[in-house]
């Protein structure tokens, strides 16, 4: 807004500078003066007037145009209507479009310091964003770290654990094919020993059943009568 | 059931014995031939197979008695041949033998010996077991060669034993 105030203003100021500068410089060129002066000829010789009258009359024209007005210094009421003019138009710069300009230009100012404070801002907030980004980097790698140590030693525990499982496991398996040899061992010896005595108490019986004749079953008998007898 | 009917035929052979006055003698042969049976299956399936006569049975027995039994004996085991109790034999004539035995308040006491026991010897092991159980004792003998040597006495539950085959039993246990 600021801006579109101060573009009108500089506008204004120009066209009024072109509307109060004076016709007189573009008129009283000397190619127009020379055109003049050769009409002004070719009507006097029309009109009558020798031609060396009327030649040296064009040539003291001629001079007149040459002498014609400096376009580099205007007329002095020129002079005076622009000078007035432009007071006027820097009274009224000054008094409306200096404000405005200088206003917005401050304005500008404002927004550009705004707008480098922005930024600073949001290069300190980039800053501090990377900072924390590379703090949180150094946190995902440290935690990356805890992890591959805690996995580390989680898979050191298992195999550990496993490891004593398979160890137990075997152990047990031992044992048991210990006992199971022992028991084998000791059921062999068992019938063995059965078989023994099974085979001794068989001798002996024979022996017995041999050697026990009338007497001595008479004896046994006699003995078994004894101790019916006696126990009471 | 089988108890039943065994002190059934106990009863009725008491009665026909006791008739007859000659119970002691006639009840210890049928002991003995009760003993006789136990000891061979193929006289005791002989005699109880239905297939076979009941007099060819019959004359079985006459054949295995007659000469050396009582005459009530002798019939005692035909008439339980021919009603078809030789299953329950044993169980009849053991009931029969407690049934004396109580009608001369005595208990029965079974001997197994490897040999007859004599006279004598009898005597004084009754009068040692009528010492033992405090009681008066009708005593059976039965000759068991298993026994191998030595006296195996049984008077209701009591058990005593002082046989040859418990010594080798308790020597093959102490193996």
């Amino acid at each position: 807004m600021r801006i579109r105030n101060a573009l009108v203003a500089t506008a204004l100021l120009v066209v009024t500078m072109f509307g109060f500068a004076s016709p007189a410089s573009a008129s009283e060129s000397i190619g127009s003066c020379i055109i003049e002066v050769a009409d002004e000829l070719h009507t006097q010789i029309a009109g009558g007037m020798s031609e060396s009258e009327a030649y040296a009359q064009a040539e003291d024209a001629a001079e007149e145009c040459i002498e014609a007005p400096n376009p580099v210094l205007p007329d002095p009421a020129e002079l005076i209507w622009v000078t007035i003019a432009f007071l006027v138009l820097l009274g009224v710069g000054i008094k409306f479009a200096f404000p405005l300009i200088t206003k917005a230009m401050q304005a500008r100012s404002d927004r550009i310091r705004e707008d480098l404070e922005a930024a600073e801002r949001t290069r300190l907030d980039a800053e501090a964003a990377a900072a924390d980004y590379r703090a949180s980097l150094g946190d995902a790698e440290a935690e990356s770290a805890r992890i591959m140590d805690e996995a580390r030693a989680a898979a050191e525990a298992y195999r550990s654990s496993q490891k004593a499982a398979a160890d137990a496991e075997a152990a047990d398996i031992r044992a048991k094919a210990n006992a199971d040899a022992e028991s084998i061992k000791s059921q062999a010896l068992s019938d063995l020993r059965a078989d023994v005595v099974q085979l001794a108490v068989g001798a002996a019986e024979q022996v017995v059943q041999h050697n026990l004749d009338a007497a001595a079953q008479s004896e046994l008998i006699e003995n078994y009568i004894n101790q019916v007898g006696s126990a009471n | 059931m089988l108890e039943d009917q065994a002190s059934a035929y106990a009863e009725a052979l008491f009665a026909v014995t006791r008739a007859e006055g000659d119970h002691e003698r006639v009840e210890d042969e049928l002991f003995r031939f009760a003993r006789a049976l136990e000891g061979s299956p193929e006289l005791r399936e002989g005699l109880g197979d239905p297939e076979i006569p009941t007099v060819k049975r019959q004359q079985i027995v006459e054949d295995l008695l007659g000469s050396s039994a009582a005459s009530t004996t002798v019939g005692i085991v035909s008439l339980l041949v021919a009603t078809d109790r030789m299953s329950d034999f044993s169980q009849i004539i053991d009931a029969f033998v407690n049934r004396v035995a109580r009608h001369s308040g005595a208990k029965v006491a079974n001997v197994r010996s490897a040999v007859e026991l004599s006279a004598d010897q009898r005597e004084r092991l009754t009068a040692a077991l009528e010492q033992q159980v405090g009681h008066k004792v009708a005593l059976k003998v039965i000759v068991d060669p298993t026994v191998l040597g030595g006296v195996v006495t049984e008077i209701g539950d009591t058990v005593i034993d002082g046989s040859v085959r418990r010594r080798l039993n308790q020597l093959r246990e102490v193996f």
